[in-house]
């Protein structure tokens, strides 16, 4: 790599590590193993293509794109050696924000009960704020499809947090 | 409607709630920028040397890497008499790494974990040269004089009597000290703190102060520093070294440290390094793909541009400027069903095919991309894009990309392909 290009992709990826590990925290719904692993190979790979990446004109987009399918190859090939559960437990009584543990810790424990798909659907719209069609582009899906996830998710989530994420209610 | 308005009222308590969850998860950056620099580079080199000899390149260069290696050499700074006997690694643990560590990045690591100063006489030795113990020192300033600060890496084999005499505090009546505390971190690691003299028997009093950690993986990070511009034969310059206690236990325990010792070459003298092939094949180089590329195209298209790092070409049949794209992955068979969901067909052969026809990159008004994708049976996929503009990003230049989903279908399916499997 020719040194100013270096440069640049260092600049970029000491600028953007932080968000794509907290991105990659969320994916994993706080496996902070995982999200460092997923977080190196998504920095790896966008140094191998550094001088296409930055030329097109967003490249914090493509990492977190480049994140989003790292998270869910390694979720597929995961579940071919685990059993996959689908049937999300009734644990409603259990979460909710009056439980024993914190918010944060309900609400990741309720994300590590979605789907692996369901959840980068969620991570996409409502912590990286894409539109449905951006949603779809990044997972090669069509925009049918991530909204009916994305009502799917928001369903369960509901379901699993209860009506009460209080403390967050906007104004 | 009450319950969609539901719905967009709970997404937006959802929303706020995943970036209070987000925000509190704290990174290492240097630690994972540096992880990522490690695999995009083996990444790297696994193409190249894809070019020069093919799958067994990548292998052959490791163990060429650390046949160049004599183990068991005397590492650079040592730190104080009391670790003396820490540095030279018996038992390594990690595995070859194909590309060497450079002094440089040693260099700019240090400076980047130190607070704000004047930094000069930098020295540094990766894992490219002979020596296989890299080692990074530098004088640092902070205003209130200089001082020497030196950092080495290694490995030591956990448990050993060698671990225990690096983290171990020595005792003051033969390694006089002013003070030295060892303890286990929440992670399983070892870390000695101390502050002592550069010379034992103080006949001259330039102050020495260190930290080892040994983590338990064996992985064994050392630092220095001098209330002197130099280690030995340098006027005492400043009353104590630049770093105080907490700064150094700072540096010493940089996750980016423990990374770079995975750098360092295994011992060759051990009869474990074998040559196995790697699991896929390598990936064609841009070159060849898009030797294989140009012939495929149709005639009409006069290619007027071709990528050199990343495999696409930009065509114009009179029409105007077209990028067409190709990816060539092998491996990609986890994947599928990620990739090839409803609209997708079955060759005979297994190959699975979709066609996409989509609006091209976000932001760019009236842009379109038009995608075969295919996958065989075998996890080999090639993936052929054709855009409406001569770049990804730029306004379109025609209504409609020069390739045809057709034309693009017989591309991605060509047989020519296969000499890349």
């Amino acid at each position: 790599m020719r040194q100013a290009r270096a440069d640049e992709y260092a600049e970029f990826a000491a600028a953007r590590a932080g968000h794509l590990y907290r991105s990659a925290c969320l994916l994993t719904a706080g496996d902070t193993h995982l999200a460092e692993d997923l977080v190196q190979e998504t920095l790896g790979r966008i140094y191998v293509r550094w001088g296409r990446v930055s030329r097109v004109g967003n490249p914090a987009g493509y990492a977190q794109t480049v994140l989003t399918r790292a998270f869910l190859a390694h979720q597929r090939r995961r579940s071919s050696t685990e059993r996959a559960t689908d049937a999300i437990p009734d644990r409603a009584a259990t979460y909710g924000g009056h439980g024993d543990l914190p918010l944060r810790l309900t609400l990741l424990q309720a994300l590590a009960g979605l789907p692996a798909k369901d959840r980068a659907v969620i991570v996409l719209r409502y912590w990286e704020d894409r539109s449905v069609e951006e949603t779809a582009d990044a997972l090669n899906a069509s925009s049918a499809a991530v909204r009916t996830r994305c009502t799917r998710a928001l369903g369960r989530l509901r379901q699993l947090l209860g009506e009460d994420l209080g403390e967050y209610a906007t104004p | 409607m009450p319950v969609e308005h539901d719905e967009e009222h709970f997404a937006g308590r959802l929303s706020h709630a995943l970036h209070d969850a987000g925000d509190r998860f704290d990174a290492d950056r240097a630690a994972l920028v540096a992880g990522g620099l490690v695999r995009g580079r083996r990444q790297r080199l696994r193409r190249r040397a894809a070019v020069v000899g093919g799958a067994a390149g990548i292998a052959l260069v490791g163990v060429g890497g650390a046949l160049l290696a004599p183990w068991g050499g005397t590492p650079a700074p040592r730190p104080s008499t009391s670790t003396s006997a820490s540095s030279v690694a018996g038992q390594p643990s990690g595995t070859p790494s194909a590309v060497p560590l450079t002094g440089r990045e040693l260099i700019a690591t240090l400076e980047d974990l130190l607070p704000e100063g004047k930094f000069s006489e930098q020295q540094a030795r990766g894992t490219e040269d002979s020596m296989p113990a890299p080692y990074v020192r530098l004088v640092y300033d902070d205003g209130k004089g200089p001082g020497a600060i030196g950092v080495s890496l290694n490995r030591v084999k956990p448990g050993s009597d060698q671990a225990r005499e690096t983290t171990d505090c020595p005792d003051n009546a033969l390694v006089p000290h002013d003070s030295c505390v060892s303890t286990r971190l929440s992670d399983g690691s070892l870390l000695k703190l101390f502050q002592g003299y550069e010379y034992p028997d103080r006949r001259v009093d330039t102050r020495l102060w260190s930290a080892d950690l040994i983590t338990p993986s064996g992985q064994h990070v050392s630092v220095s520093e001098w209330n002197a511009a130099a280690e030995k034969d340098a006027p005492i310059s400043r009353p104590e070294p630049p770093l105080s206690t907490a700064q150094l236990k700072e540096l010493v325990t940089a996750q980016v440290w423990r990374k770079y010792v995975e750098f360092i070459p295994d011992d060759p003298s051990k009869p474990t390094a074998t040559v196995t092939p790697p699991s896929a094949p390598a990936e064609p180089t841009v070159e060849a793909i898009l030797g294989t590329l140009v012939p495929l195209l149709p005639e009409d298209a006069e290619v007027v541009d071709r990528g050199s790092d990343y495999s696409y070409v930009v065509v114009d049949d009179g029409k105007g400027r077209s990028l067409v794209q190709i990816d060539v992955q092998h491996g990609m068979g986890d994947v599928a069903d990620e990739l090839f969901g409803s609209g997708s067909e079955t060759l005979a052969d297994g190959t699975k095919v979709i066609e996409r026809k989509g609006p091209g990159d976000k932001g760019v008004a009236g842009g379109a991309m038009w995608t075969v994708d295919t996958l065989r049976t075998d996890g080999f996929r090639i993936a052929v894009s054709a855009f409406n503009a001569g770049t990804q990003h730029e306004a379109p230049t025609r209504e409609t990309p020069a390739l045809t989903t057709k034309q693009l279908r017989e591309i991605a399916l060509s047989p020519e392909w296969d000499q890349y499997r």
